[in-house]
């Protein structure tokens, strides 16, 4: 099946001020994107080249079979961090005139901006309000609504809950989430949980460079690290020195009250500080292994 | 279609910012002012303690055609002047703000997104001009003599291609530059250039836009129109249809984000 998004040595510069440097990937239909990176890591830049608002300096975009770098504005849509509007138009108006801009007849367009306005939970009395009363939160969903109004093939979303409260967050999350049924969707952020929470796969920046890509299975069972955290109803320092004699145990540190355990094996040594354990009736009251968190991760690919 | 969405907009935008009101309303003030000031200017003098004994000082009679350019003299210098503010941010504003990021990452094409301003400016201008010469004009027939209705049309007609020309150099600064204020910078310091190349040069640029209003002077005092003002109105009209077509060139070369 032909790639949705096909990018090959895509680069932007300023001057001699390279933002983006050479990143190549690609992703197939109905997927969800994360692209994560720190602050300044180039995530911006690179999905407003993506949307057609700058450039490339190098570097080629292809959009399913087309030809490369050309217009594909008609197959996006786009949100940057901060949107702005005409905030002098109501949000059904803004709506409905982005649905004309799309090319969406006067009917189509205002049919789907009401379909819209419902999906992205602003009521019939809020919608015929200037935009400039509106919160963050709406400007936010209304801004997503504005995006998606000609039902593009790719969703590109800059940071779209960066900016929200939890209760807003949570909201434009679940419609994500609703929204990736439909469509591709491709959303930048620098807040982890996010990434992990609605995205299929990820795409790793940093100073404008693809450090690492994947889905989240793949990266998490690449990166794993074989820890065992233990915790006991009594204090861990007098069970360190017996787990520590264990052959597949290569070493232990206290950390807060728990004790956590690298291993040779993990698998081997799971069972034996189990039996241990069952053994000697050490009252456990966790035992967990900890799987690489997309921070950890992330924090071991970036100071590689 | 999509032209039409866009002008649709523009107007809608005027109307409800009110340029729709208060444009027409300061053009027909510029328009009168001179009219109106200058027949009642005995009264005024009176009214504040009057010329001093023994003063003899002759007020001009003004012919109705002379009345009618003292209205085009202050549409020249502040009538501009509005012209400007009212157009310095209409794209260049969108970009600061942010909110062309929104439009132009939809299937728009360039050329819509420009002239849409452009002729909705264009609009908004020529009707601000009809009223205000039209109180002028009306001004001019019951207190100074008959100026007929054709000859108003014709200084409307010739006058608003100056106008465009205007509204033409303010699009063209605002597909350069981000800041409004340049927008106006530039736009007033082209004007002025235009018009100290024109009174230096005036042997050599017998059609300069800027010679407009000299060219109307001549055709109501000549009660035709010569050649030099319909030469000098094609070479305004094709500077500024020129204008449009590099503002979009430059708009397409511009990067709409960063």
């Amino acid at each position: 099946m032909v790639a949705l998004l096909t990018v090959e040595k895509l680069t932007k510069k300023y001057g001699t001020k390279t933002i983006v440097d050479q990143i190549s990937f690609k992703f197939g239909h109905h997927k969800c994107v994360a692209l994560i990176g720190p602050n300044g890591a180039g995530k911006t830049t690179t999905l407003r080249t993506l949307a057609g608002l700058l450039r490339p300096t190098e570097g080629t975009i292809q959009f399913e079979s087309q030809a490369k770098n050309q217009d594909i504005r008609s197959w996006i849509g786009y949100l940057p961090q901060y949107p702005s509007f005409h905030s002098w138009m109501t949000g059904k108006e803004f709506l409905t005139y982005s649905g004309r801009l799309a090319k969406l007849t006067k009917i189509e367009a205002a049919t789907r901006a009401i379909e819209l306005l419902k999906v992205v939970g602003i009521s019939e009395e809020a919608s015929n309000e200037r935009i400039s009363r509106y919160s963050g939160g709406m400007k936010q969903r209304l801004g997503i609504a504005q995006a998606i109004i000609h039902k593009p093939k790719l969703l590109i979303l800059d940071e779209p809950v960066a900016s929200l409260d939890p209760i807003g967050r949570r909201e434009v999350l679940v419609l994500m989430e609703q929204l990736k049924q439909e469509m591709t969707i491709l959303f930048s952020t620098h807040i982890l949980n996010d990434a992990e929470e609605v995205s299929d796969e990820l795409l790793l920046l940093n100073k404008g460079k693809i450090i690492e890509s994947g889905s989240l299975q793949d990266l998490q069972k690449k990166y794993q690290t074989t820890v065992i955290k233990l915790e006991i109803d009594d204090s861990v320092d007098i069970y360190q020195e017996k787990i520590n004699a264990l052959e597949s145990v290569a070493n232990t540190k206290i950390e807060r009250g728990a004790l956590f355990i690298s291993t040779v094996d993990l698998k081997i040594a799971r069972e034996e500080i189990l039996t241990l354990a069952a053994k000697e009736h050490w009252p456990i009251t966790t035992f967990s292994i900890n799987r690489a968190s997309l921070e950890d991760m992330f924090m071991r690919v970036v100071n590689n | 279609m999509q032209w039409s969405t866009l002008f649709q907009k523009e107007l809608l935008e005027n109307w409800r910012n009110k340029k729709w009101i208060w444009v027409p309303l300061v053009i027909i003030l510029l328009s009168i002012m001179d009219p109106i000031t200058n027949y009642f200017l005995p009264q005024i003098i009176e009214s504040v303690g009057g010329m001093p004994d023994g003063t003899v000082f002759e007020l001009p009679d003004f012919s109705p055609s002379e009345v009618i350019m003292m209205s085009l003299s202050q549409l020249s210098s502040l009538g501009v002047l509005v012209i400007v503010l009212l157009s310095m941010g209409t794209i260049s504003g969108e970009r600061k703000s942010g909110v062309s990021e929104l439009i132009l990452v939809k299937p728009v094409s360039y050329s819509n997104y420009i002239t849409s301003k452009w002729l909705s400016l264009l609009l908004l201008v020529w009707l601000s001009l009809f009223l205000g010469l039209l109180m002028s004009w009306y001004y001019t027939n019951i207190l100074y003599g008959t100026l007929s209705f054709v000859d108003f049309t014709k200084v409307f007609f010739f006058y608003g291609i100056w106008l465009t020309l205007v509204v033409s150099l303010s699009i063209f600064y605002n597909s350069i530059f981000k800041s409004s204020g340049l927008v106006a910078f530039f736009t007033i310091l082209t004007i002025m250039i235009m018009s100290i190349i024109t009174k230096i040069f005036h042997h050599v640029l017998d059609w300069s836009p800027n010679n407009l209003s000299i060219y109307i002077q001549e055709m109501l005092t000549a009660e035709k129109i010569n050649g030099d003002l319909w030469a000098t109105s094609g070479v305004a009209l094709a500077i500024s249809v020129l204008l449009v077509l590099v503002s979009i060139q430059m708009f397409k070369r511009k990067e709409m984000a960063g």
